[in-house]
């Protein structure tokens, strides 16, 4: 099973683990059963059309998936996903 | 409240003043204790992504914060926000910063005046990312 790290602000929504192993083929197979088994993180992760929100950037190891296959991208047992928040900002 | 120790707050204002007249930005990472209270052990300074005038705009690649995160699980840390500068500008937490924030984290904010450090506040985004709250700081004194 890969391994998703979720970010400091989300681990209150999976049961306050830092890391969850979860059974996919393709990253849309692991995102899908993660959010089955915490449904509270689907909303801050995902639109309610079902789209991936702007802010969250999704990496299969050190590659953004949206430069992969985005949800169809193949995922190995040995493969480590990443949510990370997009941080920006400025003066203006 | 968020308190900043001596190292961590030394990288940020070095990272500021030497990024000014630009925008410096940078990750936080420390732990949260059981009352919340938040404590930045270290400082983590960031090259400016963001690809225009970085004098009113800063962008963290997202490498760099998978780098911070790997840091963190491996010394038992926490990401616990992320810093920037204001050059020549006061503290506030902008619009911009705002919209480009997500809630829980920390985001503390550096006013650096004619390339010194003039002052310095910690910010909260609400879950809406409608409204930021100033968080108590407490760093050391520059």
């Amino acid at each position: 099973m890969a391994k998703v790290l979720i970010p400091t602000p989300l681990r209150q929504y999976a049961g306050g683990q830092k890391e969850v192993e979860v059974p996919g083929a393709t990253v849309g197979e692991v995102f899908a059963a993660l959010t089955t088994a915490f449904a509270d993180l689907r909303n801050h992760l995902y639109t309610n059309e079902g789209k991936l929100r702007t802010f969250v950037n999704v990496y299969l190891n050190d590659d953004d998936v949206r430069y992969l296959d985005r949800d169809k991208t193949a995922v190995a047992a040995s493969d480590t996903l990443s949510i990370v928040p997009s941080i920006a900002g400025g003066r203006r | 409240m968020i308190r900043i120790e001596d190292s961590a707050w030394k990288v940020m204002l070095e990272h500021a003043i030497r990024a000014y007249p630009g925008e410096c930005c940078g990750i936080l990472l420390g732990r949260e204790d059981q009352g919340g209270q938040r404590t930045v052990s270290i400082a983590i300074p960031c090259r400016n992504a963001y690809q225009g005038d970085q004098s009113d705009r800063f962008l963290i690649d997202p490498r760099d914060q998978i780098a911070a995160d790997r840091r963190a699980r491996s010394e038992s840390l926490d990401v616990l926000g992320f810093f920037h500068s204001h050059p020549d500008h006061g503290l506030y937490f902008s619009e911009t910063d705002l919209k480009n924030s997500w809630p829980w984290y920390s985001n503390i904010v550096l006013s650096i005046r004619k390339g010194e450090f003039s002052e310095a506040g910690a910010f909260r985004a609400d879950e809406a990312q409608t409204l930021a709250t100033r968080e108590e700081l407490v760093h050391p004194r520059e």
